[in-house]
């Protein structure tokens, strides 16, 4: 037993008892439980300082510790005693139409929120911050290997720094960036809900995930991680480097993961509104619902092997161990199982906001969009299926290496399905080529050339002349930084004003979208050439002949390390100078454009009205980088609800989907009759209805399904009221 | 189950089970377990033992699942999921025994009796 | 699928009217109800793959090292893992019972079973205890610390049942308990003496002292203070001839010696730290350790200067000595031996002969057993928090036929630890 162990102990208890309080409590005792969860960390804080100078000393934890605990207690004990002010935050918010960044004022108001997209802007800077720390750490490898011997460090803090470069990176930001922070941002404005179906889980989750993230960089002041962020046994076993507390940051991250995978999944099965069925679900959401399903069946196994692995290091049980009789390659079969289905958690919302961004910037329909939805469930299900490809050398039988190698294959089919129904939408297309979709073809691109040299390393025999080469670096950067990374910051492009309400630089970013680009194929194409020579990953030294590849590595490095940054102070700094910016800015179909941008507290001010999915026609661009629908439907909502109501279309919807399809298009006929009233007030404001578009969009009303209403915040007694209403109109007439 | 036909009429949001069924299905799985250790008791071989022990326990678990967690009144996609995590989990035993029952022989179990010399030629190098 | 909106969008959209528990954001009880069932489930789902590597890791290890299985269970009690089975699934049913309670608004019933439940789990987690008490005392641990020799409750198993491992004795004893002076033998307190053959002394500590003193520490080179032990251990003993089992003789009638030779002595080299930590401390040496050094506690590690001897050449004297002890011998004089003192009984020969020595790694089926039960029993005691929150909330009489959702979700939370359980029992304490 040592402090680590101690530190762990503390920890995890700390952790547990915050992450139950999050969920249990209710709202009176967040605070509470907020203060109680923060004065247990002060009681870490204690431990470390320890550590960190060198201590061994046995006293001044443990005094930390009781004092962290005391100060919690109290605190929960007082602070509920204190009168409380109605929740500023929610559910009982104030009805005016704040947009969410302004509703309330204070940390706790953050600290606190159950709001998603507080929650989910939490997520995203928390990430960006990791990126930063990740990114860093990348640079100094690749400063590391500018020379072939010592350039700035010796061995064992090279492995360090590619070992958190790797924790980093895939713990905190790729596997939690698109889902966790752009998903829980985006993803129920896009259903039309007014929140996630478990708020306080969701809070419960980023809490998680914030410790997690502690305790995984907590390993730098520790010393440093030196087990590659595979953390294979039984090198983790006997590493000197603070493991245990690395490994006990992963199973929180884990636990985070999976609270939030379970959490978008009850969503879109419980909050879509009525009218939009499975197939009308934007594609985003698709892959999300994908990516959630892996997260909810594959992070446990995650959970469970760091934790013997926790245990078998301090306790030495013996499973890893094969001086006890234990398995090391079990470790890797453990690992693996969750961490295939984790690079397809990495990739598959990537590949979900490229949806969006293509089909919204080329102003087309996305092409294909059942089989782009189905093959992201098939993906997430074929996931399981081929985790051994990662062991085709660590002593795994050659059975289960062929039926691993035959397996990986299949994986190619939803991909290409993928891309090429990409590129049909792009085809003949009106290409807008803002930053968001630069980074769209950018995803394109990249994705293609990492999922080919995927099939190179999917087939065995050549595999084994790649594997632990950088030709597998290069690959998997290729996928993982290459196609989720530039996906995600394509995604933050394309829903940055939506969420902060305001215009980025559009010069700046496309400028860094293109150095972005650039930076990455200078870094990572050489890295296959030197790989298929034979430079080993993972090594401090290297043949000089390698050197030029190296070098022309580290300078593209350096260029995509200074075009992220740029960018993201570039995104940061709109927060203050960009200008304000309009409901629908890039002509997006989905419902999030609806939403008053910022949104309001339940996102909606009125309910939205369901359109077509993915069909544009009925938008123009009024100002540049504002779009507007010409169906005046949407101004006035109430009406086509009323009309719907009076139709009986929306009350007559048991029997699912067709029926529901069949009521939107009642409702969409007469709404065109509301529309042809407006006609005439519509010109006069300016936007010029074509007779023929008219025509056109009559015609197409008739035909459309998917469409429907949404009322998801109405009380029943707004819904009486306006059927009484229209009730007293119709008589009128 | 007469008078709890509708699984969601007006008043109730799920199935509510009767007393009989709750204790009938609690005295079975008490009677599966009593059967489970007298079971033991005789000497089937080893391995008819153990399919016996894991029938009956498969058995308790599903009334387990179906009487007491409703699984049986309620919506078929929770069986879905359940039976979809049960998949999971046995693709995960099924591929790893499949991988290690190949390699269990090279892993040194017991060091004063080495595993035996591979049988049939030597791979031929390079 | 359809969704909650559609089947209960409007008509029963009556606002929030019925439970103050209805959160503002579904649209009415039976949205509220249904997305947390749903949750629950993939919960549950998560649970399964959650415990699913332990499965894996057992099925592994019950397919290939089924040796291990059969001879180690005997160290679990059935009767305590089947009382603990029925107590679970009586838990269960009351849990189930809560439910049906909460949704006939029957709040003292409900407030009844949830006790009941809670008194099964604390009777599950106490019973737990016992087990797991047991266990440690008797140092039938996991790993690196399965050790059952150095317990002195395990004499018996040394002296009439040839189950000590001998060489797998750890140096990780329990240094401050009274326990750890006596050693196994209680013999060997007598006389721990190499030059006389025939006086056991396997796996005995013999004497322990402390002090303090002040080294330096190897990781941060500070000097720090520390105990220093001075102890006397005597680990190991060797029969004298090479045995090659003859057929149809009994084993234990081959050897002259009490202990069948199942694994060469070693002689374990302590003062390899590292080797030691990771069990692999020893090389097979001719000799019966006698005596530690001095032996310092530096951080983690205890560094021990260990001194080897050959055993002494039986003598006339000590011939005699084991003659009359055991009756048979077949040792000649100057051959080095050590014979117990035990004489064994017909019964101590059956028992001998029908369990024999334990095989390799025996510690990794209490590893799984341990992992196992130890991951359930934290999910039992995570259901007694819910529960003990339910109950105050049912005391408060939150519960209503509108809103018995966290009633609904702990129960099937709870028939999930009750399922897991019902395999735990027959693949871990019935095995024949």
């Amino acid at each position: 037993m040592n402090l680590e162990i101690l530190v762990l102990i503390i920890v995890v208890t700390a952790l547990s008892g915050g992450a139950l309080a999050a969920i249990f409590a209710g709202k009176k005792h967040r605070h509470a439980l907020a203060w109680f969860f923060l004065s247990f960390w002060l009681g870490v804080i204690g431990p470390i300082g320890d550590f960190v100078l060198g201590q061994r000393d046995w006293v001044s934890p443990i005094v930390a510790t009781i004092v962290g605990a005391v100060i919690g207690v109290v605190v929960v004990l007082v602070v509920p005693a204190l009168p409380v002010q109605p929740d500023p935050v929610y559910p009982d918010g104030p009805k005016d139409e704040k947009d969410y960044l302004h509703c309330s004022k204070g940390f706790l108001s953050w600290a606190l929120t159950l709001d998603h997209k507080r929650i989910g802007l939490m997520y995203l800077f928390g990430i960006l911050f990791s990126l930063l720390v990740g990114g860093v750490f990348a640079l100094l490898v690749r400063t590391e290997l500018f020379f072939p011997g010592k350039t700035i460090v010796d061995q064992d803090m090279y492995n360090k720094f590619f070992t958190l470069h790797g924790a980093i990176m895939v713990f905190l930001v790729i596997i939690p960036g698109i889902p966790a922070a752009l998903g829980n941002i985006i993803m129920p404005i896009q259903l039309g809900a007014p929140d996630v179906a478990f708020p306080r889980l969701n809070l419960a989750s980023f809490y998680l995930w914030c410790s997690g993230a502690i305790l995984l960089v907590l390993t730098i002041p520790f010393g440093g991680l030196d087990t590659g962020w595979t953390l294979y046994t039984p090198y983790s076993l006997e590493s000197k480097t603070p493991v245990l507390v690395a490994t006990m940051g992963v199973f929180l991250l884990g636990f985070s993961s999976i609270f939030t995978g379970l959490n978008f999944l009850v969503t879109i099965h419980k909050f879509r509104p009525q009218g939009m069925g499975w197939f009308q679900m934007p594609l985003n959401v698709w892959a999300i619902y994908a990516t959630a399903i892996m997260q909810v069946l594959a992070t446990p196994v995650l959970g469970i092997t760091v934790l013997l692995l926790t245990v078998e290091r301090f306790a030495h049980i013996g499973i890893f161990d094969p001086n006890l009789g234990g398995d090391p390659v079990l470790f890797q079969h453990f690992f693996w199982f969750y961490s295939h289905p984790a690079v397809y958690i990495m990739i598959i919302p990537g590949m979900g906001v490229v949806n969006e961004l293509i089909s919204t910037y080329a102003g087309k329909p996305i092409f294909g969009y059942r089989f782009i939805a189905y093959s992201s469930i098939s993906l997430a299900l074929l996931s399981f299926l081929v985790w051994g490809h990662h062991m085709f050398v660590s002593g795994q039988s050659r059975l289960a290496n062929m039926v691993f190698s035959a397996l990986t294959f299949t994986v190619a089919i939803p991909s290409a399905i993928k891309i090429f129904n990409w590129v049909a939408t792009l085809y003949k297309a009106d290409i807008r080529l803002k930053t968001g979709m630069i980074y769209g073809l950018a995803f394109l691109l990249l994705f293609t050339i990492g999922g080919l040299t995927g099939l190179f390393l999917g087939i065995l025999s050549v595999d084994v002349h790649l594997h632990d080469t950088y030709f597998v670096v290069a690959h998997f950067h290729y996928v993982m930084m290459g196609s989720t990374l530039v996906a995600f910051l394509g995604a933050l492009h394309h829903w940055w004003p939506k969420f902060t309400g305001r215009m980025y630089n559009e010069k700046i970013g496309q400028i860094c979208a293109f150095g972005v680009f650039f930076g990455f194929n200078f870094t990572f194409m050489p890295q296959f050439v030197m790989g298929a020579r034979g430079m080993p990953r993972r090594y401090w030294d290297y043949d000089p002949q390698y050197t030029i590849f190296h070098q022309l590595s580290t300078i593209g490095a350096f260029i995509l390390g200074f075009s992220i940054f740029i960018t993201v102070i570039s995104l940061v700094a709109s927060f203050w100078t960009g200008k304000k910016a309009p409901r629908n800015p890039w002509g997006g179909s989905s419902l999030e454009w609806q939403a008053p941008t910022p949104p309001p507290l339940y996102n909606f001010e009125k309910p939205p009205v369901l359109h077509e999915l993915y069909n544009y026609d009925d938008l123009v661009e009024v100002e540049p980088d504002r779009w507007e629908r010409k169906t005046p439907i949407e101004d006035e909502p109430e009406k086509a609800d009323a009309i719907a109501r009076k139709i009986g279309a929306v009350t007559d919807h048991t029997a699912g989907a067709t029926q529901a399809e069949r009521a939107a298009a009642m409702i969409h006929a007469k709404a065109e009759e509301v529309r042809a009233e407006h006609d005439v007030t519509e010109s006069s404001k300016g936007k010029a209805l074509d007779p023929k578009d008219l025509a056109a969009d009559k015609a197409e009303a008739a035909k459309v399904a998917g469409a429907g209403e949404v009322m998801p915040t109405a009380t029943a007694e707004q819904a009486k009221d306006e059927e009484a209403k229209n009730k007293d109109e119709g008589e009128k007439k | 189950m007469a008078d709890h036909a509708h699984d969601h009429d007006d008043h109730e949001l799920a199935h509510v089970a009767t007393l009989k069924t709750l204790l009938a299905t609690g005295t079975t799985l008490l009677l599966l377990t009593l059967l489970t250790v007298a079971a033991t008791k005789v000497d089937f071989g080893t391995n008819i033992n153990l399919a016996v022990a894991l029938v009956i326990a498969v058995v308790k678990a599903t009334l387990v699942v179906l009487f007491f967690m409703h699984l049986r009144y309620d919506r078929l996609f929770h069986s879905v999921v359940f039976v979809s995590a049960l998949l999971a989990a046995s693709l995960f035993v099924g591929f790893t025994l499949m991988d290690s029952s190949q390699y269990q022989d090279t892993n040194i179990w017991n060091p004063s009796t080495p595993p035996a010399a591979p049988v049939g030629p030597r791979p031929v190098n390079g | 699928m359809t969704t909650a909106h559609e089947e209960h969008g409007v008509e029963h959209d009556l606002g929030h009217h019925g439970s103050p528990f209805v959160q503002h954001h579904y649209d009415d009880a039976q949205h509220q109800f249904d997305s947390g069932k749903f949750g629950i489930w993939l919960f549950l789902a998560q649970e399964v793959l959650f415990f699913s590597a332990l499965f894996v890791q057992y099925v592994l290890y019950r397919v290939h090292h089924s040796e291990i299985f059969n001879y180690a269970h005997k160290w679990l009690d059935v009767k305590f893992g089947a009382t603990n089975t029925a107590v679970l699934i009586f838990s269960s049913l009351t849990a189930a019972w809560a439910v049906r309670c909460a949704q006939r608004n029957q709040r003292r019933g409900l407030i009844a079973c949830i006790v009941i439940t809670l008194l099964c789990a604390c009777t599950f987690l106490g019973i737990k205890y016992l087990e797991y008490s047991h266990k440690v005392h008797e140092h039938i641990l996991f790993g690196r610390y399965f050790d059952p020799c150095i317990s002195p409750g395990n004499a018996e198993l040394l002296t009439q049942n040839n189950e000590c491992p001998g060489t797998k004795s750890t140096i990780d004893w329990d240094y401050g308990s009274e326990k750890a002076k006596t050693g196994c033998f209680e013999e060997s307190k007598i006389d721990v003496d190499p030059n006389q053959p025939g006086v056991q002394a396997d796996c005995a500590v013999a004497e322990i002292t402390r002090e303090k003193k002040t080294i330096e520490d190897q990781k941060t080179h500070k000097e720090v203070e520390t105990w220093v032990e001075k102890s006397r251990r005597v680990i190991a003993a060797r029969c004298p001839e090479p045995h090659l089992p003859e057929a149809g003789v009994a084993e234990h009638e081959q050897f002259p010696c009490w202990r069948p030779a199942y694994q060469p002595v070693v002689c374990p080299d302590l003062t390899d730290a590292e080797a030691r930590r990771h069990g692999t401390a020893g090389r097979p040496q001719d000799g019966i350790l006698v005596e530690y050094g001095d032996s310092a506690e530096r951080g983690e590690d205890i560094v021990i200067d260990a001194t080897c001897k050959a055993p002494a050449p039986a003598t006339a004297q000590s011939i005699e000595l084991l003659a009359s002890n055991n009756g048979e011998h077949d040792l000649k004089e100057g051959q080095g031996a050590i014979h117990p003192i035990h004489i064994a009984t017909e019964e101590d020969e059956f028992e001998r002969a029908s369990l024999g020595p334990p095989p390799e790694h025996t510690g990794m089926f209490l590893t799984i057993y341990f992992a196992m039960t130890g991951l359930h029993g934290i999910h039992v005691l995570f259901g007694i928090f819910v529960f003990t929150w339910l109950l105050m909330r049912s005391i408060k009489g939150h519960f209503t036929p509108e809103y018995f959702g966290p009633v609904d979700y702990a129960a099937l939370y709870w028939h999930i630890v009750d399922i897991i359980w019902i395999f735990l029992f027959p693949l871990l304490y019935l095995i024949h």
